[in-house]
């Protein structure tokens, strides 16, 4: 059997590592400055200058990781969570994003993110923190990519798991991953670092065993006796929405049903584990890190 | 001719004042909301019975105002003289007109970079006396404002705000004075309850929280811990102008999580502190947590309610506690009268006769997990509570079920959050809440009406109803005696501030901020 190890880093990473770019700085930065600006060309120079002022000096470092950790529980985890998963207990009501799947409102670059933390949002509870200077920025910065780094640790074939994914093991029916699936289990399109192989392994032989928030089961039952049971979009103190078995969305008012009752188990089969062989679930499992690590890099 | 009544009376009320006699009185005057608990007592019960059982499904929306400001409200506006005052979060705040629903006035700061906020830049509302409006800014200053214009008067420093202090409080006018607490225990800050001249703005007194050495108290803290011993004081007291005590919750010892780097009681955190109004000095404490390593702050309303206990009337202070118990509590002297859990708890086996906790061994936060009821936010946070004279009922908001407490060893640096740990939730056994109604003289719990999620603050009127609304936005009436729901509204944005009531034209209105509107309902 193919047995593959994958680096956690992309390609992308190397091109911004900083060795590359002071490279690129030390070269003209021994002429003086206005010379230099009203040479033909300055204007193209002074915008690299800017580029790199913006650029993450620390880019993958694990220095800057561990030291931005420590920022981050500081100053960061009161309302995004000290996993950065968003928070709980106090903060909750505050619904800060997910900052562990690589995808963030503010942009894509290091320099979106530095920008964000730099001057805060506006309109939005993010305040500034420009009083931690650059340097402890940049950190955070390189600590929160860090978060969304899927563990490209695995042993299975992506390519038999993507085959199996959308074929024989009938994931891709209720799983979003990428452009297309089903919605009645959570969307697998981007991971987070602690999404790993077994974890991942172990939500395919024990769906109980963590569900994901928003994804219990709720059944209605009707004035007329008629049971509905799905996945919750929603349940509320007035209202419940829910996906039933056929994938449509149904909303009742609590004032109109007999009952309704939400449970914390999954809808996913249980058997996976007697259908399919530890190789053809690692395969599966190898597809998953492989299309979310992708999906997390772009 | 009615017209030109109501013309007078606008006149009228334009120059209307908060006087002492007033705020003394408050509960007498059905038609205003003075100050944070509507009175003294910290009551939050609206005499105003307009709306009642069998119209209240009538209640419509007279206005709506958005003030365009993100974050959670959690504000309670006061209502006197046709105007109503209400504060935002990011230090913001507004003057409105009751017949319109629109902004006389705005005022705004800056929020300055660097602050150390658990819960966002919340304000939970002002204070007034005489046309001088008070609230606190989020970097611990205290502004006073000209009630006709919204213009700064003064404002005083209260503390630095890059060591962690910051101030969301709604500050309380007694005599004088302007008293206000602090925030920032999860950033090693020491607490304390601050007294202010309302003309001048300097600082009468102030009552720390913890101790420093040489004096009593400082034995319940090992080392030097006291220094970072947190005991912020961040939601309003209640006064007793009778005894001269000013009653006031104190939050959590710092570092939350982590207990063995203080030994001791660790006073007077988790306590309620009665302050004598002149002097500042404690008259006396209960502390209902010692050692609290949960993070369990007794900063509930301290309600001061009259009651009968084995046919003695006590006046006494009542407190649906963070840590899942309500306590009842002499409120002249102190003294412990009773206790009743009014959720699960899995942390305490009953109370002494003194009602000190009777701990169960382990429930201390560790690295791996300890799965503790309540979680982290109790029980009762700090969502405004209600007690109806009317139905003998203690009205607070609960959250139901456990989290893992997670300890993580921290080193203290100033300014920054010196938590050392965390809670989380237990994914499969997901917190629910309640409406708890409590009688307040056993702590009995009569009713409890569940909810999938926490509600916010509860307001009662004398016609019978309890107001509370939902992080999902619906703005709902329960019956006052059974808990039943008679009403709601979706008003389509959360929903964390109490409601209050109040009149104008002699018609009876609800109002509440839902996200960033402020939301005034009436009947047809």
């Amino acid at each position: 059997m193919r047995r593959q190890k994958a680096r956690a880093h992309s390609d992308l990473r190397c091109f911004l590592h900083p060795r590359f770019l002071r490279n690129g700085k030390r070269g003209r930065a021994e002429r003086p400055i206005f010379t230099k600006l009203f040479r033909s060309g300055g204007l193209l120079f002074s915008l690299a200058t800017l580029a790199f002022a913006q650029t993450n000096p620390f880019a993958g470092n694990a220095q800057a990781i561990a030291d931005g950790q420590k920022l981050f529980l500081q100053s960061c985890a009161p309302c995004h969570g000290a996993t950065g998963e968003g928070a709980q207990g106090q903060a909750e009501g505050m619904h800060p994003p997910d900052l562990t799947r690589g995808q963030f409102k503010a942009g894509r670059t290091d320099a979106d993110l530095f920008r964000v933390i730099s001057e805060g949002v506006r309109g939005t509870l993010m305040p500034s923190f420009q009083s931690l200077g650059s340097d402890q920025i940049w950190r955070l910065v390189t600590f929160v990519r860090s978060l969304s780094a899927v563990s490209m640790s695995y042993t299975g074939d992506p390519a038999e798991g993507e085959k199996l994914f959308w074929g024989e093991a009938k994931c891709g029916e209720c799983h979003t991953l990428g452009s297309r699936g089903g919605r009645l289990g959570p969307d697998l399109s981007r991971g987070n670092r602690r999404n790993n192989a077994d974890r991942i392994k172990q939500s395919i032989v024990d769906p109980n065993a963590d569900i994901t928030p928003g994804f219990a089961v709720v059944t209605v039952v009707t004035r007329d006796g008629q049971t509905i049971t799905g996945v919750e979009r929603w349940v509320d103190n007035f209202s419940v929405r829910l996906i039933d078995q056929s994938g449509n969305e149904r909303s009742f008012l609590r004032d109109e049903i007999r009952s309704v009752n939400r449970q914390m188990r999954s809808m996913m089969p249980g058997d996976y584990a007697r259908k399919f062989s530890p190789a053809q679930i690692d395969d599966i499992v190898a597809y998953i890190l492989k299309s979310q690590n992708k999906a997390n890099m772009q | 001719m009615k017209r030109l009544l109501w013309i007078f009376v606008a006149a009228f009320a334009a120059n209307a004042q908060v006087t002492n006699d007033a705020l003394v009185h408050a509960q007498q005057d059905p038609d205003t909301w003075l100050t944070y608990g509507r009175n003294y007592q910290g009551w939050r019960f609206s005499p105003l019975a307009q709306v009642t059982a069998a119209n209240v499904a009538q209640l419509a929306p007279a206005w709506i105002l958005p003030t365009g400001v993100p974050g959670n409200n959690e504000t309670t506006p006061l209502v006197v003289g046709g105007m109503m005052y209400l504060t935002g979060p990011s230090n913001n705040a507004w003057a409105v007109d009751l017949l319109t629903g629109r902004k006389v006035w705005s005022y705004s700061d800056y929020v300055p970079s660097g602050l150390g906020l658990c819960c966002g830049t919340v304000n939970r509302g002002f204070a007034m006396l005489g046309d001088k409006l008070f609230k606190v800014n989020i970097q611990s200053t205290l502004v006073a404002l000209d009630s006709k214009t919204g213009k700064v008067i003064w404002e005083t420093p209260i503390d630095d705000y890059r060591k962690g202090y910051s101030n969301t409080v709604a500050p309380l006018v007694v005599k004088d004075m302007v008293v206000v607490g602090t925030a920032g225990a999860e950033w090693g800050i020491r607490g304390y309850v601050d007294a202010y001249d309302a003309n001048t703005g300097k600082r009468r007194w102030r009552f720390y929280t913890v101790p420093t050495s040489g004096e009593k108290g400082i034995e319940s803290w090992g080392g030097n811990s006291f220094k970072t011993g947190g005991g912020s004081t961040w939601i309003t007291g209640t006064y007793d102008p009778e005894l001269n005590l000013i009653y006031w919750g104190v939050g959590n010892p710092g570092p939350d999580m982590d207990g063995d780097v203080r030994p001791g009681d660790n006073l007077y955190t988790c306590a309620i502190v009665a302050i004598d109004a002149d002097t500042g000095k404690l008259k006396w404490y209960f502390q209902m947590t010692p050692h609290d390593v949960h993070d369990w702050d007794a900063v509930a309303d301290p309600v001061l309610m009259d009651v009968t206990v084995d046919g003695k009337k006590i006046k006494a202070v009542g407190q649906a506690n963070r840590n899942g118990f309500y306590y009842l509590l002499d409120r002249a002297t102190g003294r412990y009268i009773t206790a009743k859990p009014y959720t699960k708890i899995n942390w305490a086996d009953g109370l002494t006769a003194e009602g000190r906790p009777i701990l169960i061994a382990n429930r201390e936060p560790t690295p791996e997990g300890t799965l503790v009821c309540p979680g982290l936010g109790g029980g009762h946070n700090w969502n405004a509570t209600a007690y109806s004279p009317q139905t003998g009922l203690y009205y607070f908001s609960s959250t139901d079920g456990c989290e893992l407490f997670d300890l993580e060893k921290q080193e203290y640096v100033e300014g920054k959050q010196y938590q050392a740990g965390d809670a989380f939730r237990v994914p499969k056994d997901p917190q629910t809440g309640s409406v708890v109604a409590v009688d307040p003289a056993t702590g009995v719990t009569k009713w409890k009406h569940e909810l999938v999620s926490t509600p916010s603050g509860m307001l009662a009127t004398a016609g019978g109803l309890v107001f509370t609304g939902d992080s999902d936005g619906y703005f709902m009436a329960l019956d006052g005696k059974t808990g039943k729901t008679l009403w709601h509204f979706a008003t389509g944005a959360p929903i964390r501030a109490p409601a209050i009531s109040y009149t104008f034209r002699g018609k009876q209105y609800i109002a509440v901020i839902s996200g960033q509107n402020l939301i005034a309902f009436k009947l047809p």
